[in-house]
């Protein structure tokens, strides 16, 4: 919490310099400033970038446990700087590894503090990985040559198109105060009306010019509210809602009066019995396809 | 109808219809897990134990006869069994034969082994070597020699000492042949030496002393435990021979008593020094028999549960049981009435010289009692996952206790001091201290307690002595009798006016304990344990800390117990968020109040109901009260970590009926709006409440808390009721829908946490898991808390958890062990489901597995949640977790319950460590960003910083400076309003871009922690078919220019994007 305050602070003081100044030398400076950082930054970047490469071979600390590995780890680190294709091939190895947690849903003890790979198992997603190889190799490359270096998300705090500072304005757009809103809904249950209105126009034209009137039974349950005082004649209880809803329980008496209700009961019932007999044949298969019997 | 023509009495029909297909999944079950735990004696096996035992025997032929042998073998197990005259000279045991399990061909995997008896030989003991651990020492000696030999024979692989039942008095030689049978891996022969005539048994009385070095002067103290050990070799050769008798040519029996050893196995608890093991189940069995409760008609199941009953149910442990038939007996009452004194069971072998349960003691008895009862109660209860519960559910210490205590007494002298082994061993009876200490100190906190020391570990050269047998840790269990008590804070002695209870007392609890003036005037001795509710766990760890402390010379660091070790990740700083429930709730009540007093507007307020997991103790991190959100008054002091977000609470709002509200769903969405602005206005105009709002929701602070208020429409639900029926593929969920749902949910939820206290802090625990290994966007809260009550509705083959730790343990094992594709879970929270509603819900499950068979990709969804107000699992599990996401959830959980598990049973290390629980490895995905930690909302709610150290970093950006998680001290100055203002409601920075980035890109797959987790994980996601994977494969984009575009989209926010994996384009 203390490295939060400072920081804090910091910012305090950095704005209050900030503000001090014009908005236009703000901005001078800081195009300056990124400029110069780009260029100061650039063979300090190549260094970091190459350093970020070592880290990818003795990085995962807990991935690389087989011997072949160490081996690819030194090659790497030796040659790094000579041969360019060897460590695109090196760093693939170190894909092929990695690789083995590439299925989401691998069935594999997952993390943590066991991730060693068993030798046999990245062999074979060598082999996988060898058919997309090329197509890596691709990946790779550009990678490489186009995007030598990380690329920086710039003017954080100007761009009002993407990231924090949009969600910030969305979040303040979204809020315009309770008259706005009120006004806003006003309109809308204003124009909602009208379109009923003109629709319910519309239909009564159309019944008219064919020289019919329809006469409609009025669907619908009684009134709750008295049309003149506007008063609530009854209320719905939740309670009694949630009851009628949940709790249709059907009538226990009369469904085993006849003897022939009694018969066909017992018949659908010894139905239903043999699907499920049925059900559990087929369950029994597919138990038997999982086997899911070993108790250690 | 001429199908029923043959079937004329349809009841009949229907009766065993019922009962065969019972029985029937039952036998195929069984029948299943006997083929897959036997070992098959085929050829090839019998063979390769008849050369591994003939090529012992050679080995052992080569010793020379009289070979003079002395102590010197094994100078420091000599010494410290305290035997005197060692030596002797070496004659060819009597005879080797293969006896145990393998014998009546009953072997049970994973162990396989066969036992081989070596009689030793009478020329090499005195007729007094029974006494003072002579025969033990010789015995030892004996095998030395043999062991020696057998060392120097290169068909065996390894030769290893073990003990028999934990006795270390008693070592067995494990013998692992060089030439391996793939069938069975790490086979072994065990050689258990007997001593089958050597001693006259009257020697052995239980009343007799034998150890000398027990006597105190003139008073000689009998050593009941010491004859039986030596009687037990004795009579093991007979009794294995009665066994033999018994079980041979009996293929049901056997089987029985496979599934004995099953069940006994999965309960590492039961099955120990002090419990059962498969010679006792044999035993047990064979006793049924012998006294014909078990006959020859009976399948295996059936004699399992018989023989449970029998554990369970019979009074005859009270009097003790005979092999022999009742005419039979030949033993004094007097000696009966003193072997039930000396032993709380007591089981004579078929010549009634010996208890074979002699090492059972009362705690394991009781827990054996409880169990078979427990598991009687699954085969009633369970319905279909009986089996399950009964055979493939492993219940350890740590699923089953819900305190578990661990004593780490490496290097402590204490428990020897006396001697290592007397009557009984220094460990047994350190055990029973603890034992003792624990129940006198907990009282009737606890329901059962359970201690077992397991001191002897896998390969340990006993040559040297028995001081290196200290190593593993004693393990203490307790059950907690009920959450009341066992938070209990004061604990009234005895009366001030009885005197020697009052100084036991004293004497025990030392100066905790006070004498105290109660309420009724009592005047009593009494210990108390003061705690703020959110720590209440906490006083039975205090307890049990204090007691050990006090009465065995330990250090606090050897004592580890595992109830507070996930506490961390709940906390918000040094306290649990928790505390703060009581003013939330006071808060929701007054807000209802002031809800239900509103007049101006034309409908009155009928209902509120609170909806969030906070008003049900079920959120990860309830909200704390926010300065700035109460009502008009003074400007409050604000502290310098003031949050700028705060997060809203929902709470449903139904109003009067009424016949005016509009038919379609938008409008009625709009008119909810509309009554919910008049609401807000009119709660700020007569009580000075703020109230915020967008397009879709209104806020009003009060006290300290944001309320996010809700309208349920009663009518809009009945509209889409209808639309369902009338199109099942079309699922048209309304806002009223949800709402609707939400609140049964709620409801049921929040019933269910008044009857189960630590409920809340289980679900707590693993949402906090689930969150923290990106799992937010797969499994919803909801979920998480319908698996966490599934726990406490049906506990079975458990009891009820009583800890967080245990509930955990065992959410995640559900997580990891259930049979997400074939079997549904129902979830009965108010157990008010019949027949018919099962049959329903088995019926909708059924459907959303037609698509298996053609694929087993196509479930959806693929983790089906019954509910009563859910039956066919619409609610939180429709559309997510999918069956990949499912998998991985599973894997996780797996891997983080056996992570869980090896921390209740062993010390931490570099690599197991309690916070690795909540650590996700971020290797696990394709591509990482990283987020700036201090532009989360909620800094505070971050576990651990992530650090990623592969992968090629993609892009990198700063923080933006127009959003910061705390109030900047500028902007504390200025009016109330305008403060109020600079208040963020339900802003999450996470959310907007993950929101974002779902609408970008599409080829991405985002795993997230919405509680606070500063890492997202990107998997790419596989294309549909590989036809357009081919064409598309030409034009895909870049992954590099993908990534970047996802760091500019999160600018401000996004500390550094990470590549680690290119998509698979080709399948």
């Amino acid at each position: 919490m203390g490295n939060l305050k400072e920081k804090v602070d910091k910012k305090k003081q950095k704005r209050s310099k900030k503000d001090n100044n014009s908005k236009f030398s703000e901005k001078d400076a800081m195009i300056k400033k990124e400029d110069e950082r780009s260029k100061v930054n650039k063979p300090a970047e190549k260094k970091k970038r190459k350093r970020e490469k070592g880290n990818n071979f003795d990085g995962g600390d807990a991935i690389q446990t087989s011997r072949e590995d160490d081996q690819t780890k030194a090659e790497g680190e030796k040659k790094m700087n000579k041969l360019r294709k060897k460590k695109q091939r090196s760093e693939e190895q170190n894909n092929a590894l990695v690789g083995k947690y590439h299925q989401p849903g691998s069935e594999s003890e997952v993390g943590f503090n066991e991730q060693k790979c068993k030798s046999k198992k990245t062999k074979k997603k060598k082999k996988e990985h060898d058919t997309s190889k090329e197509e890596e190799n691709k990946v790779e490359k550009r990678g490489e040559t186009d995007h030598g270096e990380a690329y920086c998300i710039s003017s954080v705090d100007e761009d009002c198109s993407k990231g924090l500072k949009k969600w910030l304005t969305d979040y303040h757009q979204s809020r315009p105060g309770l008259k706005v809103l009120q006004q806003r809904l006003d309109e809308f249950i204003i124009s909602h009306e009208e379109k009923l209105e003109q629709e319910r126009k519309e239909r009564e034209a159309q019944v008219a010019e064919g020289g019919w009137t329809v006469v409609k039974h009025h669907k619908g349950r009684k009134k709750t509210t008295d049309s003149e005082s506007g008063i609530t004649v009854g209320s719905v209880a939740p309670a009694a809602v949630e009851n009628q809803m949940t709790k249709k329980k059907p009538k226990e008496v009369g469904l085993e009066f006849y003897r022939f209700q009694k018969r066909e009961a017992q018949r659908s019932e010894i139905m239903a019995l043999r699907s499920k007999f049925e059900e559990d044949r087929k369950r029994i298969q597919q138990l038997r396809a999982a086997r899911k019997f070993r108790p250690y | 109808m001429g199908k029923f023509n043959r079937l004329k009495s349809p009841s009949k029909f229907l009766n065993s219809n019922l009962k065969v297909q019972y029985a029937n999944r039952w036998t195929f079950k069984v029948s299943e897990l006997i083929n897959e735990v036997q070992i098959d004696h085929s050829p090839a096996f019998t063979k390769h134990v008849n050369d591994t035992v003939s090529s012992i025997r050679n080995s052992i032929d080569k010793i020379p006869d009289n070979l003079v042998v002395t102590g010197e073998e094994a100078a420091g197990f000599v010494r410290d069994v305290g035997a005197d005259k060692v030596e002797f000279k070496f004659k060819k045991p009597k005879s080797i034969e293969i006896g145990g399990s393998y014998s009546i061909k009953c072997v049970v995997k994973p162990d396989i082994s066969v036992d081989l008896f070596i009689q030793l030989p009478k020329e090499c003991f005195h007729e007094k070597d029974y006494l003072n651990h002579r025969y033990h020492a010789k015995r030892f000696v004996y095998l030395c020699v043999i062991s020696k030999s057998l060392k120097s024979d290169s068909s065996f692989a390894k030769v290893e000492w073990s003990t028999l039942q934990n006795e270390a008095r008693k070592p067995v030689l494990l013998v692992y042949p060089a030439d391996k049978l793939a069938e069975v891996p790490g086979f072994f022969v065990r050689i258990i030496p007997t001593a089958k005539s050597l001693f006259n048994a009257a020697k052995l009385d239980l009343k007799r002393n034998n150890v000398r070095a027990l006597n105190q002067g003139e008073i000689s103290l009998p050593t009941p435990r010491y004859n039986c050990s030596i009687l037990e070799d004795v009579c093991l050769e007979d009794n294995t021979e009665f066994l033999k008798k018994t079980f041979l040519g009996w293929k049901a029996l056997g089987e029985a008593l496979v599934l004995l050893k099953v069940w006994a196995r999965q309960r590492d608890f039961i099955h120990s020094h002090d419990g059962l093991n498969g010679y006792l189940i044999a035993i047990i069995l064979s006793y049924l028999v012998a006294h014909e409760k078990v006959n020859s008609s009976m399948r295996p199941l059936q004699i399992f549960r018989v023989t449970l009953d029998f554990i369970a149910n019979s009074k005859l442990w009270t009097r003790g049981l005979f092999l022999q038939k009742q005419g039979e007996i030949k033993i004094l009452k007097e000696d009966r009435m003193l072997y039930k004194q000396l032993f709380p069971v007591v089981l004579f072998d078929s010549t009634t010289h010996i208890n074979l349960t002699f090492r059972i003691n009362d705690s394991g008895f009781s827990e054996l009692q409880n169990e078979a009862s427990l598991t009687l109660q699954c085969f009633g209860k369970s319905g279909d996952s009986a089996f399950e519960d009964i055979f493939m559910t492993k219940i350890d210490f740590a699923a089953k206790y819900d305190y578990c205590v661990r004593l780490n007494l490496k290097g402590n002298s204490e428990f020897y001091s006396s001697g290592y082994c007397l009557d009984e061993e220094c460990w047994r009876l350190y055990e029973k201290k603890v034992h003792s200490l624990l129940s006198q100190g907990l009282n009737d906190r606890a329901k059962s307690i359970r201690v077992i020391w397991r001191n002897i570990p896998s390969c340990c050269s006993l040559e040297n002595g028995l001081s290196t047998l200290d190593g593993e840790p004693l393990l203490a269990g307790i059950s907690l009798s009920s959450l009341d008590k066992a938070f209990r804070v004061v604990d009234i002695g005895p009366d001030a006016e009885k005197k020697e209870e009052a100084t036991r007392f004293r004497k025990f609890w030392g100066e905790k304990a006070e004498l105290r003036r109660f309420k009724d005037g009592k005047i009593a001795e009494s210990t108390v344990w003061e705690s703020e509710q959110w720590m209440k766990h906490l006083i039975l760890k205090r307890i049990v800390e204090y007691i050990l402390l006090r009465h065995l010379s330990i250090t606090k660091n050897s004592i580890e117990q595992t109830v507070d070790q996930l506490d961390f990740s709940l906390l918000h700083g040094v306290e649990d968020p928790m505390s703060f429930s009581a003013s939330l709730l006071g808060a929701f009540d007054v807000l209802s109040k002031r809800l239900r007093l509103i007049e101006d507007i034309p409908l009155k307020v009928s209902s509120v109901q609170p909806l969030h997991p906070a008003f049900r103790f079920t959120s990860v991190f309830p909200p704390e009260p926010h300065p700035l959100a109460s009502e008009k008054g003074n400007v409050p002091r604000l502290h310098k970590l003031t949050s700028s977000c705060i997060q809203p609470l929902e709470v449903m709002i139904q109003l009067e009926g009424s016949g005016n509200w509009p038919m379609d769903d938008v409008a009625i969405e709009k008119t909810k709006s509309a009554f919910l602005l008049k609401i807000g206005e009119s709660l700020e105009n007569s009580w000075g409440m703020t109230c915020t709002a967008t397009e879709d929701d209104v806020d009003v602070f009060q006290s300290g808390y944001a309320f996010r208020l809700k309208i349920l429409h009663e009518r809009g639900l009945s509209l889409v009721k209808r639309e369902i029926g009338s199109d099942q593929g079309k699922r048209v969920s309304s806002a009223d829908q949800k709402l609707f749902v939400h609140s049964q949910h709620s409801s049921m939820i929040n019933g269910l946490q008044g009857v189960f206290p630590i409920y809340g802090p289980v679900v707590r625990l693993a949402k906090r898991w689930v969150a923290s290994h990106m799992f937010s966007a797969c499994l919803s809260e909801e979920a998480i808390e319908l698996l966490v009550a599934h726990l406490f509705v049906k506990p079975l083959p458990f009891t009820v958890p009583c800890s967080r730790i245990t509930g955990f343990l065992r959410f995640l094992r559900l997580l990891a062990e259930y049979d997400w594709t074939f079997s549904p879970l129902i979830v009965d929270i108010n157990i008010d489901f019949n027949a018919s509603d099962k049959k329903e819900i088995h019926d909708k499950f059924m459907l959303t597995r037609k698509g298996y068979e053609e694929s087993s990709q196509n479930i959806s969804p693929a983790m089906f949640l019954a509910t009563s107000y859910d039956k066919a699992s619409e609610a939180w599990t429709r559309l997510s977790p999918n069956i990949l996401e499912l998998k991985r959830l599973v894997a996780y959980a797996r891997s983080s319950a056996n992570l869980l598990t090896r921390l209740v049973f062993q010390d931490q290390t570099e690599s197991d460590r309690w916070e690795c629980l909540f650590c996700t490895p971020l290797t696990n995905y394709d591509a990482v960003i990283l987020l700036h930690g201090d532009r989360l909302p909620y800094p505070q709610h971050l576990l651990f910083p992530s650090k990623l150290n592969h992968g090629r970093l993609v892009a990198r950006g700063n923080a933006s400076k127009a959003f910061h998680p705390f109030m900047l001290p500028g902007d504390l100055r200025g009016s109330l309003d305008k403060l109020k203002n600079k208040l963020l409601v339900d802003f999450d920075p996470l959310r907007c871009y993950i929101a974002d980035l779902q609408k970008e890109c599409n080829t991405l797959k985002l795993w997230y922690d919405s509680l606070g987790g500063d890492a997202v994980g990107l998997t790419w996601e596989r294309s549909c078919s590989k036809k357009r994977d081919r064409e598309e494969a030409s034009d895909a984009e870049d992954p590099i220019d993908v990534l970047k575009a996802v760091g500019e989209a999160g600018k401000g926010f996004v500390k550094s994007v990470h590549f680690l994996k290119a998509p698979r384009l080709m399948n």
